[in-house]
């Protein structure tokens, strides 16, 4: 056991467990947020358990996640579009927060790691995840109103 | 198509080809020639993609 994987465990289970927690209950303005910040939880983790084990495959998952994550809460956006304009999520104090925790892990990667294309990667599964969630979250509290017809 | 144009053409696409290839570049976990290749290859086909996307937004 190191820190890394430590970090990874802290990461799953308590952060993704609390929001699989908020995927299944309570009312949908909270389960979209939850859905949302699942994937941004999840992607720092398998950053961390990557640098772990030392098996930079695992990096390729981050990834993916970091890009399909946020489309995926796109989905959401456009098909539960009238619900949430109802009762629109405002949750951005914990998706800033979220982004933090995934930018301090990123950081902490791209130290260990040291300057070489690994951590520009690195750098760029960081940049992909902080913005896909915010756009994901502008979407989900109504911010792109005049492209919902779309 | 102009001269004028399709300079400005050429010019976005390869744009496109070196963000795309220097993106290719960094995603992979080894460099040979193989790959390279294969990288410049996929930049093309995304830079032409792009720019055809570019388009169907914008409208120009």
């Amino acid at each position: 056991m190191n820190g890394w994987l430590l970090a990874a465990t802290v990461g799953l289970a308590g952060g993704l467990g609390a929001a699989l927690w908020g995927v299944a209950t309570g009312p949908l303005r909270r389960r979209v947020v939850a859905q949302n910040l699942s994937t941004a939880l999840a992607c720092p983790s398998l950053l961390l358990l990557s640098q772990a084990y030392n098996r930079p495959s695992y990096v390729d998952l981050g990834l993916v996640l970091a890009l399909l994550g946020p489309v995926g809460t796109l989905v959401f956006a456009r098909l539960l579009a009238d619900e949430l304009a109802e009762d629109p999520p405002r949750a951005w104090g914990l998706t800033w927060t979220v982004a933090g925790l995934g930018a301090a892990a990123v950081t902490a990667l791209c130290v260990a790691t040291g300057p070489s294309r690994a951590m520009v990667k690195l750098l760029v599964i960081g940049a992909l995840l902080i913005s896909g969630n915010a756009i994901a979250s502008r979407a989900l509290s109504g911010g792109f109103r005049g492209v919902r017809g779309g | 198509m102009t001269p004028r144009t399709a300079l400005l053409a050429a010019a976005e696409l390869l744009g496109w080809w070196v963000a795309l290839a220097l993106l290719w570049l960094v995603l992979i976990s080894t460099v040979d020639p193989l790959e390279l290749a294969v990288g410049a290859g996929s930049a093309l086909v995304g830079a032409l993609a792009a720019r055809a996307a570019r388009r169907a937004v914008t409208g120009s």
